[in-house]
């Protein structure tokens, strides 16, 4: 088995060692802002129908200008993005109804969402160096106060599904914004042990545990149909891979693998052609692991999930692929 | 693999053990290994929501 492969193996245990004890700090800190469960928001007014799309902030979303070609369409379905691609459906003219944040990193998740505080290019080049959000990597400092005023803006229009992992500056940030939070708690651990700290965390809040599946974009896509009880859900941006031609250090967790590998970090990526679109895409070890769990999870998820990025590695059983235009007017999958 | 290493001397100072290598191998490639892991768990044969058990009234949804 290659490198890439091996590593996504040992990624379910090495994630709980990445983001456990911040996200139990986190849980702590947010208590007293806690008013509202995620459960509550399949009651509010949503988009129209039984289908949803899930936005993640994959390089498709702007090869393919899926947000504008959803924007022309008037689609009347329920969006769910994932914070990463707040940004760019704001700025494309979509304003989701539900945003999901996730990620307990301390400073860079609050960019997402526009930072107030940001009056120079960071330290950190998280932003200026990865393609999630490529208007960032132009002009940090401009992108961001642009995404500040959208934000402030279209805030009161926006319902944000937070997890009590989420980092403080963040749910500051949304509400800040006027933003209304609905909270869960990420599943850590299996919550039928005794010692479970799933169990411990429901016990302290009597929120509900979501098992996420990794990332954002897939807990976005659990919320749309096990939360918000959609049946028919198609991903936009959700690519879990890099587009044919992206240089190495303009990924993810490029510094990482050097650091862990130094000379064989090549060796991590994994290649894979998809036969839907004639290219093949790369993803490093996480992105292979998170590939993998989504199709464990589609497969028996009680939801239709139709994959319209029109790129990325998410094929397989249980997702049919199907372009966003076939989508939008209902045809595609086993609705056809 | 202490018994295949047996010198033909004594040592005065004492040893003591601190741990197996292997250990603190295993933990520094767990430590490594965590810098690549996702923002969000995975547990997998679970549930995609649990909130509670059941039987005492608290579960609202379970899928």
């Amino acid at each position: 088995m290659e490198l890439g492969r091996r590593i996504a193996k040992t990624l379910e245990a090495a994630t709980f060692d990445r983001v456990a004890a911040v996200g139990l700090a986190n849980a702590e800190q947010n208590r007293p802002r806690i008013a509202r469960s995620v459960l509550e928001l399949a009651a509010t007014p949503l988009g129209a129908g039984d289908s949803a799309l899930v936005v993640g902030a994959g390089p498709s979303l702007a090869r393919r200008r899926s947000l504008v070609r959803l924007r022309e369409s008037d689609w009347p379905g329920t969006i769910v993005a994932a914070d990463g691609a707040l940004g760019a459906c704001l700025r494309a003219g979509i304003v989701p109804h539900v945003v999901v944040s996730v990620d307990p990193h301390p400073e860079r998740i609050v960019r997402w969402f526009g930072d107030p505080r940001l009056t120079e290019p960071a330290a950190d080049d998280y932003f200026r160096r990865q393609e999630m959000d490529p208007v960032h990597r132009d002009d940090e400092v401009g992108a961001n106060r642009a995404l500040v005023d959208l934000v402030d803006a279209f805030g009161p229009k926006i319902k944000v599904a937070a997890a009590t992992s989420a980092a403080p500056a963040v749910v500051e940030r949304c509400e800040q914004a006027g933003m209304d939070l609905y909270w869960w708690n990420p599943m850590y651990d299996d919550y039928e042990r005794p010692d479970s700290i799933s169990r411990r965390l429901w016990e302290m809040n009597r929120l509900p545990c979501l098992n996420g599946g990794g990332n954002v974009g897939t807990a976005a896509w659990v919320i749309a149909h096990a939360v918000l009880g959609k049946r028919r859900v198609g991903l936009l941006g959700l690519d879990f891979s890099y587009p044919p031609g992206t240089p190495y250090e303009k990924t993810q967790y490029y510094p990482e693998l050097v650091e862990l590998l130094a000379d064989r970090f090549a060796e991590a990526y994994t290649h894979l052609e998809n036969p839907h679109v004639g290219e093949t895409w790369f993803c490093d070890p996480a992105y292979f692991w998170f590939r993998d769990v989504f199709l464990g999870m589609a497969g028996e998820a009680d939801c239709e999930t139709l994959n319209c990025t029109e790129g990325g590695i998410l094929f397989g059983d249980g997702i049919a692929f199907v372009t966003l235009d076939e989508f939008l007017v209902g045809r595609g999958g086993g609705g056809e | 693999m202490n018994e295949y290493l047996k010198g033909n001397y004594e040592l005065n100072a004492k040893i003591e053990e601190t741990g197996d290598a292997e250990d603190s191998t295993e933990e520094f490639e767990r430590k490594a290994l965590s810098r690549l892991g996702g923002s969000i768990c995975f547990v997998s044969k679970k549930k995609l929501i649990w909130n509670g058990d059941q039987a005492d009234g608290a579960g609202k949804k379970d899928r």
